[in-house]
């Protein structure tokens, strides 16, 4: 009986090490990115996996999430943001070498689902009407508090004149990405969001879309930076350098975003 | 030799002291919440008290520095639900006592156990598949399978009916003569204890009343505590009186001779008769000698009870006072007693006990 | 059907099982049959997990496990990676949410066996290790059963408390359920949808098979 036992405890701690030790090996590097720019990153990686063979994590959230997880010790080693607060306070604290580059900048639009019957146009004029006749239940941007598309989103919406009217109907996506899907769903009567995302196949189909001007919310300008972090290994330098380079470029592009200057702090 | 017990507890309230011998079976008798399972468990190890002193022949197994705990006790107990391990079979149960032994012995000693208590033939069922009486039986072969010192039975057989409680009371008998250890059974069933036990405690709210040999203590109760609890229905209030330099009792108007060899002091005391032991003498009978204290009196009532009638018996000029006397229906058939006439009854010296305070 | 996410699921559930379980039977051995005063308040310490909401327990933890706390400051010197975003982070929240899954079944089954069984097996002269080993885990082996089917399916279910201290790590925090969130905000509706279903049918029938095998462990052992 007690060898039984004996027996049992020795297969237990076994296992016990074998799942919880954590994994030493050199993994593939974890690149985090703001939700905004998921299909276009997405491409550029498997693009870059099929040129160097070298492997990617990819994962996304919101600028302001991403930023408090590395606070937090999140093991990321590059980040693309949509914004460049975030970049500059990691920067600060000194979780990387450099101040990071910028990258793309993001344009933001309104979005207006199928089944609702007002206007998309870039002065929100239509919006303003449905608003004035109660047509507004719920409207969606991402969360200003933490992701610079919702920032971008209530400068558009301060700038038509319509914040405070429309706050009682806001529904906040916890990321750009879910505001997307709040938008697309017909849960809502419309949003505001990134325009790499209403590209989307998915998004096109499901109501229409138009581009806000970008002084609109020049209060926020999505211009977005990149920074690699401390521990960034060679691959992530070399996914960095690749998404300077033409053939990305050219993927940010495609998805509606504005390409930097050549000369780049 | 013997087993010594002192316990003193605070919930329940016990005060109990006794010397129990080694070797006989014995009875704790009482009423139920009078503590006598509490004792059992004190004497097992698993009443959580610091006031114990508990030996069983030279071996001290509650001192006051020292709590020896139970399974290092020669202890076999059966409580009162028998506490069968229902995932085992009665083999299983049995098995379980002998953890101590190699594979092969611990079967033989097992089955050893079971045919002394007669439930060789069962061992592979599960405590839910047996009856009430093949429980206790499987209980006891699990308690007696470590040959222990002290065998420990809580009310064993209260939940059995009683055809198969005659046929227990035997076996158990049997038992206790071929291992020669100590019982010590607790009951609240004094026929039960009579049966069985040839040393009787009598306990009655945590504290002992009277202790003896069986007999001794069903026939001499030594106080009105101990003769109510053996449900004895004759006790009077009388007086001891000096005359002529020799200690009478004063019964109403009756003057009974008591006992030579008891010497109590004159003043009120209490008296017990046992039922059985008063003489019906019939009306035309002269007086002899030989009947001791004679007593008139009335038939209050008769009731016939299974071979037995019970008389009660009003002595005359002490109107409020009954006298219980048990006959066997012969006696009464050739002589027949009705109810409202006179009879005379004796009351021998000897059958008359002095109760203490 | 994202696989590795699945994996990682079944990898952390199982875990969580090891790391938890034997402190927990344990535990609920010594709450069930020592009294003492005070008593109701680890009760309702360890019943914590099942009322605070999984933000307040992420919370929590990531102060505790975080890179700026003194835990997560250690590990990270030691095994040269962060505890917060990683699995074994992970199997340390897994394991402190289902404190009262795996406890309160066990606790349960341990007070059901009948204090006359106890003293029996003390009468028969058992240790207390023996009587454990032989007496109790048989006579408690339905709530013992029901806390391990109770905590792997709230294992594979749990997400909050996942997303705040694991991250969205492919393959090492990604679990299924926060794979499914992955794939919905990505408009994937269709794999979303495929390993919604596969997780409710592994959940069903972890229930059932749980509530199955008690009922009949219990009825064996039922006492006539």
């Amino acid at each position: 009986m007690k060898n039984q036992s004996r027996g049992w405890l020795k297969i237990f701690g076994f296992l016990l090490l074998v799942i919880c030790v954590p994994q030493a090996h050199a993994a593939a590097p974890i690149v985090a990115a703001a939700s905004s720019i998921k299909f276009a990153l997405t491409e550029i990686a498997a693009g870059f996996e099929a040129e160097t063979g070298q492997a990617l994590k990819l994962t996304f959230g919101s600028s302001g999430s991403i930023t408090h997880q590395i606070e937090q010790g999140a093991p990321f080693e590059l980040f693309l943001a949509a914004d460049e607060n975030s970049i500059t306070r990691l920067a600060t604290q000194g979780f990387s070498q450099d101040g990071g580059r910028v990258y793309a900048s993001g344009r933001v639009g309104l979005f207006v689902p199928h089944a609702v019957q007002y206007q998309a146009d870039p002065q929100m004029a239509g919006l303003r009407s449905a608003l004035q006749q109660g047509q507004i239940k719920r409207f969606t941007i991402a969360n200003p508090a933490h992701a610079p598309y919702g920032r971008a989103a209530r400068a558009a919406l301060k700038s038509a004149g319509l914040w405070q009217e429309i706050q009682p109907f806001l529904a906040l996506g916890e990321n750009a990405s879910q505001a997307t899907q709040f938008a697309a769903s017909g849960a809502t009567q419309g949003g505001i969001i990134p325009l790499a995302l209403a590209r989307t196949p998915e998004i096109e189909t499901r109501g229409q879309f138009v581009l806000f001007p970008t002084d609109v919310h020049a209060d926020e300008p999505l211009h977005q930076r990149m920074l690699l972090l401390k521990n960034a290994g060679k691959v992530a330098r070399d996914f960095y350098a690749y998404l300077q380079q033409p053939v990305a470029q050219q993927i940010l592009a495609r998805y509606g975003f504005d390409l930097p200057a050549k000369e780049n702090p | 030799m013997s087993l010594r017990v002192a316990i003193y507890h605070h919930a329940p309230e016990l005060d109990f002291e006794a010397v129990i011998p080694v070797g006989q079976i014995s009875a704790l008798v009482g009423p139920s919440g009078s503590g006598k399972t509490s004792i059992l468990r004190g004497i097992a190890g698993l009443l959580k008290t610091r006031h114990a002193r508990i030996s069983l022949a030279n071996e001290d197994w509650d001192t006051q520095d020292l709590h020896r705990p139970t399974r290092e006790r020669s202890i076999g107990m059966v409580p009162q639900q028998h506490a069968l391990f229902p995932h085992l079979s009665v083999l299983g149960n049995v098995e379980m006592a002998l953890g101590h032994l190699g594979r092969a012995e611990k079967r033989q000693r097992a089955q050893e156990s079971l045919q002394l208590a007669q439930i060789a033939e069962l061992a592979n069922r599960r405590p839910q598949e047996l009856s009430g009486g093949q429980r206790q039986r499987a209980a006891l072969a699990r308690a007696i399978a470590r040959k222990p010192q002290l065998v420990l039975l809580d009310e064993p057989f209260s939940a059995i009916d009683r055809g198969m409680r005659k046929r227990l009371y035997l076996e158990l008998r049997h038992l206790h003569q071929q291992l020669h250890n100590t019982v010590l059974l607790v009951t609240h069933d004094l026929d039960e204890a009579a049966q069985l036990a040839s040393y009787l405690l009598l306990i009655d709210q945590g504290r002992l009343l009277q202790a003896g040999e069986t007999t001794q203590v069903l026939t001499q109760p030594r106080c009105e505590q101990a003769a109510r609890l053996l449900d004895i229905p004759n006790i009077f209030n009388a007086r001891i009186i000096e005359t002529a330099g020799q200690r009478q009792l004063q019964w109403g108007e009756h003057r009974l001779k008591i006992s030579a060899d008891i010497s109590p002091a004159c003043g009120k005391v209490k008296f017990a008769v046992l039922p059985q032991n008063p003489l019906l003498v019939k009306s035309d009978r002269p007086w002899g000698s030989h009947l001791e204290n004679p007593v008139s009196a009335l038939v209050r009532d008769i009731v016939t009870l299974g071979g037995e009638v019970v008389l009660w018996l009003q002595p005359l000029n002490m109107p409020e006072t009954r006298l219980q006397v048990r006959l066997p229906e012969r006696a009464i058939r050739r002589y027949p007693v009705i109810s409202g006439s006179q009879v005379t009854v004796c009351l021998r010296a000897a059958d008359i006990v002095l109760l203490e305070d | 059907m994202d696989w590795v996410a699945v994996v990682l699921s079944l990898k952390l559930a199982i875990a969580t099982q090891l790391l938890l379980l034997p402190p927990a039977i344990i535990g609920a051995r010594w709450l069930a049959l020592t009294p003492f005063r005070g008593k109701v308040w680890i009760e309702g310490l360890l019943a914590l997990p099942l009322v605070l909401p999984p933000t307040v327990i992420g919370y929590y933890l990531l102060v505790i496990m975080g890179s700026q706390s003194p835990l997560g400051r250690s590990f990270e010197n030691w095994w040269g990676q962060s505890l917060a975003f990683s699995f074994t982070g992970l199997v340390i929240a897994s394991a402190f949410i289902n404190i009262p899954f795996a406890v309160q079944p066990a606790q349960r089954a341990f007070e059901a066996i009948p204090t006359e069984l106890h003293e029996a097996a003390k009468c028969c002269g058992l240790t207390f290790w023996q009587s454990f080993h032989r007496i109790e885990l048989p006579l408690a082996w339905p709530g013992i059963l029901s806390a391990v089917m109770m905590t792997f399916a709230h294992t594979l279910g749990e997400f909050g408390v996942v997303l705040m201290v694991g991250g969205n790590i492919p393959g090492e925090t990604r679990t299924l359920a926060i794979s499914i969130y992955d794939r919905t905000q990505s408009f994937d509706f269709t794999a979303a949808g495929t390993m919604s279903l596969f997780l409710l049918l592994i959940s069903v029938a972890t229930i059932a098979v749980s509530y199955g095998l008690a009922e009949r462990l219990l009825r064996r052992r039922r006492l006539t």
